[in-house]
């Protein structure tokens, strides 16, 4: 586990030891499936072996529970993503594009979107869970039961407080991808164009 | 009375009996000569062994695989349920192999697509690449930054220009199935659950007598194991059409066969009122011994078929004994032995004339009705021996006192006739039965289709349906063979042919296809890939951006300039080359070949079009061919027929004289032309099966007509005579029109028709008929 997260996980520990009822899945799920929709940024590195810097991404972000997600990509280059119950799409000139269905690729879509929800029993699944913290400061840590998904993934870390801030993939070759999501509010409801874009 | 020879005969014959019993002891040792094959019942139509031997591949996993779904609303569920089941067949010992879920060698599908980097490109991708390598590399850098690209096996390093990306992702997509990445198990979602996939190869193949049975059994076990915990199965497998046809044809037989032997006998106890009168039934199985041991000499083993169609011989057999024991009604006192002098030559003659009718479908080109033919015959051979030999020594002192109800019957019979004929003559009868005849015929239509020869019941249709629209699996049986000079030529002729393909797919008039350019491309496309390789650097600006070492870049580049052309072996040996191994042929004669398999199809003459001005390219469509070989039997089986009738002709001159002979054969002939015009007023088609019925009958009646030109014992006692075989006849044949193979049932409804009109038509054959004729 990396350094930072296990000082943050002890000192969750801490803080939480002195509670009566220890934060458990059953109360994530519920906490993290109370907003309706979250608006945010993000902030995606990935770590390559073999490139000396990260690749930095950033764009923003709206989760809403009845429709799926759209990611937006601003730097350093312009892209829209979508993910519904339809599947995944890309935007082009000509709107939203169903990409084709990849199995491995929608699978792991599937479990972007458990992540981000918190939908525990999605999860479960398919990894080994490991939650410590308190409902202000928790860490969940996804490590895969299945031989398949431990051929790519060691590990994955979730971190958060009200919601997911977190999330970070560590891939068996030795790369990883950190997701930082910044800013996010369940204040706002979702806007006409939002709307239009998932309806779409 | 006795004579000498009478005396010996039945020593002779049972000399005769206790050596066929021996031989027929000699056949069973290793248990039943019996096959289920359907294939082996039609014609073989493909003279060519390459094209046969890719038949055999295609057919293969059809006769030996079950593809089974597992489902449930909770996908959960329905994946323990696999898991449970798979566990439980692998021990059962009937299956080679059980997977219900992907074992995937990662390190060998990296390795596979780091090697196949220049060849396993899609077409889609060369292209891009040589003509528009800047949006190629751009593409790359989006790849790098898309969080939902999915994970691609190869890491980063090892492939910056993203090649083995590309071609795991323009891998022909298999249907609906998807894989669930937890349990490495392919699923589909329809109808609300998930439906787990399972697949089984079983040890033996679909034309294994016991194996099918086994099978099917394993399975009902299983759906109600999973049925107590609400999980649903749906299955499908050649195997379970050829559990279902075994045990169809031995239900078929125990009411065919079971059936007309109680008939025939309760028909014997009424008419004669002697116990001992069911010797009558020696015959019978006399020559079904003799039909099975003259089979299995000459085929090596016996179709269930033949058993099926060939338990209706009971009917045909029972006619000789009947033909002397209805003489019991004008022989006063009836003895075994003079009643059979006085009809031996006409017991011959229907001998004869039955052996040249059955022995006219051994000429058709399908094996079924030769052995069909062969049993007959050989049965018809015993029965007669054991009539003119046996039996009437066994029914030496029996004195029948037959009841008195057929005769009157009979009398009453032709006494209806007589009054028909007072008012109304012959010739305008005839006339009339004519005009009937036409205007059946006119509504006759013709149908053939090898799918008449399988009862598929419809649940089992319905399943493999069901299957195929949840999974999008459906293989057929026809196919592509492509042959070429070399890898080179073949590869690029199946290219043609994916393209014309690939555009039906486009258009939904088929679900997919699967060929060997989809895995690997033809050597001097490797080489094109190469060449634009070489112009890549040029454009690449946008990675070095990105922080990607030139150094790593140029590496690779090196890398990819001394990857060697990759070969059809070397490509299928890989873990993706797996679902195309069937299709490669390899070498050949005279260079190399392979299929093109597909899924899905709904429009054969449409395949048959594309192959059209493709070198090479033939459209392999077994079952289209048979049913053009069934319309052209048709004919072949007229002509048979009409052989067989001169031929009979040719025999019955001796006895009756060419008129005598004449008439004897167009009342069959009459009768036949009858049949054909029911089939088209009954709205039934002509099929293969009820043409070939009717050639039998042909040879069947004629034994009718003859019985009444003879006439030993007067009009009425030979009516009875012929009353009694007919029923006997249609008790056997006309129960084979309940079979639920369409094929069987056609043969037993014509059947049925041509004695029933044999019967009505027979009395015309009389003499005095003949005489009052050239009278008036």
């Amino acid at each position: 586990m990396n350094p930072f997260f296990k000082s943050l996980g002890a000192l969750a520990l801490l803080a939480v030891s002195s509670w009566a009822n220890a934060f458990d899945l059953q109360q994530l799920s519920e906490q993290l499936a109370k907003p309706d929709v979250i608006h945010g940024r993000f902030t995606q590195e990935k770590h390559l072996r073999a490139l000396p810097k990260p690749l930095i991404s950033k764009g923003s972000f709206v989760l809403a529970k009845d429709h799926g997600l759209l990611w937006l990509l601003k730097t350093p280059l312009q892209q829209d993503y979508r993910i519904t119950a339809k599947g995944i799409a890309r935007r082009d000139n000509n709107g939203w594009q169903l990409l084709p269905g990849k199995s491995a690729g929608a699978e792991q879509n599937r479990l972007f979107l458990a992540v981000l929800q918190g939908d525990s029993s999605g999860l479960q699944r398919d990894f080994e869970l490991a939650l410590s913290g308190t409902a202000q400061q928790w860490i969940l840590t996804l490590t895969p039961r299945s031989m398949l998904l431990k051929q790519v993934f060691n590990r994955i870390n979730i971190d958060g407080g009200e919601l997911v801030q977190t999330i970070e993939l560590m891939e068996t070759q030795g790369d990883s991808t950190l997701l930082r999501l910044q800013d996010s509010t369940a204040e706002q409801p979702l806007s006409d164009a939002e709307q239009h874009d998932f309806a779409e | 009375m006795t004579l000498l020879s009478e005396r010996r005969l039945p020593w002779l014959f049972l000399t005769l009996l206790l050596a066929v019993v021996a031989l027929a002891g000699w056949q069973w040792r290793d248990g039943a000569p019996l096959s289920a094959n359907l294939m082996e019942l039609v014609p073989g139509t493909s003279p060519d062994a390459l094209e046969l031997r890719a038949e055999q591949r295609i057919q293969e996993p059809l006769n030996r695989e079950m593809l089974v779904l597992v489902g449930h609303a909770d996908r959960q569920h329905a994946l323990a349920m696999a898991q449970q089941l798979g566990e439980q067949w692998q021990a059962s010992g009937l299956f080679e192999k059980v997977q219900w879920n992907l074992q995937a060698d990662l390190p060998a599908l990296r390795t596979q697509l780091l090697q196949g980097r220049l060849a396993m490109l899609s077409e889609d991708d060369r292209q891009l690449l040589s003509e528009h390598p800047d949006a190629f590399i751009q593409q790359r850098v989006q790849a790098l930054f898309d969080p939902f690209n999915g994970f691609t096996l190869v890491p980063s390093q090892d492939d910056w220009l993203g090649l083995t990306g590309r071609i795991q992702n323009s891998q022909p997509k298999h249907g609906a199935v998807q894989l669930d990445i937890g349990s490495g198990a392919l699923v589909a979602d329809a109808d609300g659950n998930s439906w787990v996939m399972l697949r089984a190869r079983t040890t033996g193949n679909a034309f294994d007598m016991n194996l099918p049975l086994q099978v099917a059994d394993l399975l009902q076990r299983s759906r109600e194991q999973a049925a107590k915990s609400d999980v649903q199965l749906l299955a499908a497998s050649g195997l379970l059409f050829a559990a279902n046809g075994q045990q169809q044809a031995t239900r078929e037989m125990t009411w065919v066969g079971g059936g007309a032997t109680v008939g025939i006998l309760l028909l014997l106890l009424l008419a004669f009122r002697r116990w001992r009168v069911l010797l009558a039934f020696v015959p019978v199985l006399v020559g079904m011994l003799f039909g099975a041991v003259a089979c299995v000499a000459l085929f090596g083993h016996m179709h269930v078929m033949t058993l099926v169609l060939g338990s209706s011989l009971i009917g045909v057999a029972v006619d000789y004994p009947l033909h002397y024991l209805s003489k019991s009604w004008s022989l006063k006192p009836w003895r075994s032995w003079p009643a059979l002098r006085l009809t031996l030559p006409g017991l011959t003659l229907s001998l004869i004339t039955s052996v040249i009718g059955y022995l006219a479908l051994a000429w058709t080109p399908f094996p079924a009705l030769t052995q069909i033919a062969v049993f007959s015959a050989a049965g018809l051979l015993g029965a007669y021996l054991s009539a003119v030999c046996l039996l009437p020594a066994l029914l030496k002192n029996v004195e029948l006192r037959p009841a008195r109800w057929p005769l009157r019957l009979a009398e009453r019979l032709i006494r209806l006739r007589e009054k028909l004929i007072e008012r109304v003559s012959t010739s305008v009868l005839l006339a009339l039965l004519i005009a009937c005849c036409i205007g059946g015929l006119m509504q006759l239509q013709s149908k053939n289709d090898i799918r008449q020869w399988v009862g598929a019941p419809q649940h089992l249709t319905d399943e493999a349906q069901t299957i195929a629209r949840i999974t999008g699996y459906q293989p057929t049986s026809q196919f592509f063979l492509i042959r070429a000079a070399n890898q080179q030529q073949l590869l690029e002729r199946q290219a043609a042919l994916s393209e014309r393909l690939q555009q039906l797919v486009n258009l939904d008039k088929l679900q997919g296809y699967l060929a060997l350019d989809q895995l690997v491309s033809a050597p001097s496309q490797q080489q094109q890939v190469r060449e634009a390789l070489n112009r890549l650097p040029s454009f690449w600006q946008p990675l070095l951006d990105l922080g990607v070492p030139a150094a790593a870049l140029q590496n690779e580049l090196q890398q990819l300039q001394t990857l060697p052309a990759e070969d059809i072996d070397a490509a299928l040996a890989g873990p993706l080359g797996e679902p195309y191994r069937t299709l490669w042929l390899g070498p050949t004669a005279d260079g190399v070949a392979a299929m093109t398999s597909l899924q899905g199809l709904n429009n054969p003459s449409l395949l048959r079009v594309q192959a059209l001005d493709l070198p090479g390219v033939v459209l392999v469509d077994r079952l289209g061919d048979l049913n053009k070989v069934f319309a052209a039997t048709q004919i072949s089986a007229a002509e048979l027929k009409l052989a067989s009738c001169v031929l009979i002709v040719l025999v019955l001159i001796l006895p009756f004289g060419l008129t005598g002979a004449l008439r004897i054969v167009a009342l069959p002939l009459l009768a036949a032309l009858c049949s054909l015009a029911s089939l088209g007023w009954l709205g039934q088609p002509l099929t293969l099966f009820s043409l070939f019925g009717l050639l039998l009958v042909t040879a069947i009646s004629v034994d009718y007509a003859i019985l009444m030109r003879e006439q030993v014992g007067g009009a009425a006692v030979s009516l009875l005579g012929t009353l009694l075989a007919a029923v006997t006849t249609w008790l056997s044949f006309g129960l084979l029109a309940v079979s639920s193979t369409p094929a069987v049932s056609n043969f037993g409804l014509s059947v049925s028709l041509g004695l029933a009109f044999s019967f009505m038509l027979a009395p015309w054959a009389g003499r005095h008929e003949a005489a009052a004729e050239t009278r008036s």
